[in-house]
């Protein structure tokens, strides 16, 4: 069994952090977007949203901070050179090698924590999604300052048509996130990495090792 | 006409007496919603020291001889015609807080007040809120914000049409007391101000069930929340920082949920920007941002990206399903074999 330290704390703290705000963001939008006061009052839901919303930029400053001088940056560049086959190995798993017990493609190491799709969808999500989110957010709150009409329709509107699309978008990547990271080793070994720290491979090897022993004492 | 405090205001039927005082003086600039100072409490203490710092036409000149009797809450009369209570009390702190503080008595109340008890006509004399404003629009310290365009609205508004004898600025404004709002005022406070020119007349509207407002559901939650004149008056040539006196009646009026509740509605863009502007100045960059309670339910709604989105979601998650019970078949699967093979 192998064991990798993955995740130092300050990075664990960041995601948990900032998954809380996001699904603060989230439940409070939803909330507010579809009137659903018996979900949360609506003037709860406002200024909850309003705040989570401007954590959430702190939070994005942390991660853009984070991968500058933490490190942490280097797993969100892409090899272009490798990409094409490695985005072929790691979908070609998922939609097949997956079910007939294939090894996975990727492996994580300290150097590469992060196989291509998910660099790809991270990247998407953290480098553009999230700060189009952000700005969409910020302009809302401070749309009297905006002009009143932008390209012949109101400002306003397109604000919130982007904001709107943009959260369809990230609840759509929270979906499929929570879903893949269930594709390791055991589908609770990455998120125990992420609780952790420590990405532990082999462990079900070594259970089925156990298991095949406990066959063979009877 | 940007930069004008708007509308003056008043709450009850003061304007019928007394003295009427119409001669524009100071201008706060940049103040969107004009109300009187009685209706802001804890704007006094600024506007007292304020205040203090200008002439106050009130205690200057021959203006205290007037206010020895007016300044009275109980100096009124009835009227032998109406049987109307007429109240001829001015209150002198209001005043002073007013636009027109610097203004005397005898600035807009020029004649027969020498017998007593005065002509009931004296008050009544013309006193021309917009000629008034044009007359003074030299005048380099005070500014008056010019009335003429308030005048030509006036002319189409339902209130005139109707005819009735008596409507006059004063009937809403009482310039006793008339003050723009600041602008950090809540967007609330700023509503209720607005709205109780219109319910200290239309009364009945004050009910559960308005009359005329029976298609509008949750009537009390809209007059507190959007001002009578977000629907009541047309929507082309808008300008936040001198609404409309082109009231318009039923028939004319915005009557359509979506103007305000969906996308792009031209009303709810004017709405958002209005109460956002009103906050804009409360208490700094984050209190506004925390604060901002502009958003209005339905203005982000699109039946087509909601419809999109749940769509793709939906999808999302049922092909999640399909694949994690694939899953769930092929670790089966290998189980009995790995048995077998131990």
């Amino acid at each position: 069994m192998s064991a990798l330290y993955l995740y130092p704390v300050w990075l664990r703290l960041w995601h948990w952090l900032n998954a809380l705000l996001f699904l603060v963001s989230l439940v409070t939008g939803i909330s507010m977007h579809f009137a659903l006061g018996w979900l949360i009052p609506f003037d709860v839901a406002v200024p909850v949203h309003n705040t989570s919303g401007i954590l959430l930029t702190v939070s994005w400053a942390a991660f853009l901070l984070g991968n500058l001088v933490g490190g942490n940056g280097k797993h969100y560049l892409i090899d272009l050179r490798r990409l094409p086959m490695d985005l072929f190995r790691q979908v070609r798993y998922y939609v097949y090698g997956i079910f007939v017990n294939e090894p996975h493609p990727f492996h994580v190491s300290a150097e590469h924590k992060l196989n291509a799709l998910q660099t790809l969808s991270y990247v998407g999500v953290m480098y553009l999604l999230m700060p189009l989110l952000i700005v969409s957010g910020w302009a809302f709150l401070f749309s009297a300052q905006l002009p009143e009409t932008l390209f012949g329709v109101g400002t306003i509107w397109l604000v919130a048509m982007a904001h709107l699309l943009l959260a369809w978008m990230m609840l759509l990547f929270l979906v499929v996130h929570v879903y893949i990271i269930t594709t390791g080793e055991t589908p609770t070994t990455n998120l125990k990495a992420m609780v952790t720290g420590w990405h532990r491979e082999g462990a079900r090897a070594e259970a089925r090792g156990a298991r095949g022993g406990a066959a063979d004492s009877r | 006409m940007s930069g004008i405090p708007n509308h003056l205001h008043h709450q009850a039927v003061t304007w019928t007496l007394g003295l009427l005082l119409a001669l524009p003086v100071s201008v706060v600039p940049g103040a969107v919603y004009a109300i009187d100072g009685a209706a802001t409490p804890g704007a006094s203490v600024a506007a007292a020291q304020d205040a203090a710092a200008h002439a106050s036409g009130i205690t200057s000149g021959d203006s205290p001889a007037c206010m020895r009797c007016h300044w009275m809450e109980t100096m009124a009369y009835r009227d032998r015609d109406t049987q109307e209570i007429v109240n001829l009390s001015i209150d002198r702190d209001a005043y002073e807080r007013s636009v027109h503080r610097e203004l005397g008595c005898r600035d807009c109340h020029g004649r027969g007040y020498k017998h007593y008890p005065h002509r009931t006509n004296s008050a009544d004399e013309a006193l021309q809120c917009v000629q008034c404003h044009e007359q003074h629009q030299g005048d380099e310290r005070h500014h008056p914000p010019k009335l003429d365009a308030f005048a030509i609205q006036y002319q189409n508004s339902v209130h005139a049409e109707q005819d009735l004898e008596s409507f006059s600025c004063f009937s809403c404004h009482n310039p006793h007391e008339f003050r723009p709002l600041p602008n950090d005022t809540p967007v609330p406070q700023v509503v209720a101000a607005n709205n109780n020119l219109c319910l200290d007349c239309h009364t009945e509207l004050r009910s559960p069930v308005p009359r005329g407002h029976e298609w509008l559901p949750r009537p009390q939650q809209h007059w507190a929340s959007v001002r009578c004149i977000d629907c009541h008056t047309p929507v082309a040539g808008r300008d936040l920082y001198a609404p409309s006196h082109e009231l318009l009646g039923a028939g004319d009026s915005n009557q359509n949920c979506v103007e305000c509740h969906s996308q792009g509605g031209q009303l709810l863009a004017q709405l958002y920007v209005h109460r956002a502007a009103q906050e804009r100045e409360q208490e700094g960059f984050f209190a506004h941002a925390l604060y901002n309670d502009a958003y209005v339910i339905g203005m982000s709604r699109s039946p087509l990206i909601d419809l999109i989105g749940l769509a793709v979601v939906g999808l999302m998650v049922l092909g999640i399903a399909a694949h994690g019970y694939g899953r769930y078949l092929a670790h089966k699967k290998t189980r009995p074999s790995e048995q077998e093979a131990a």
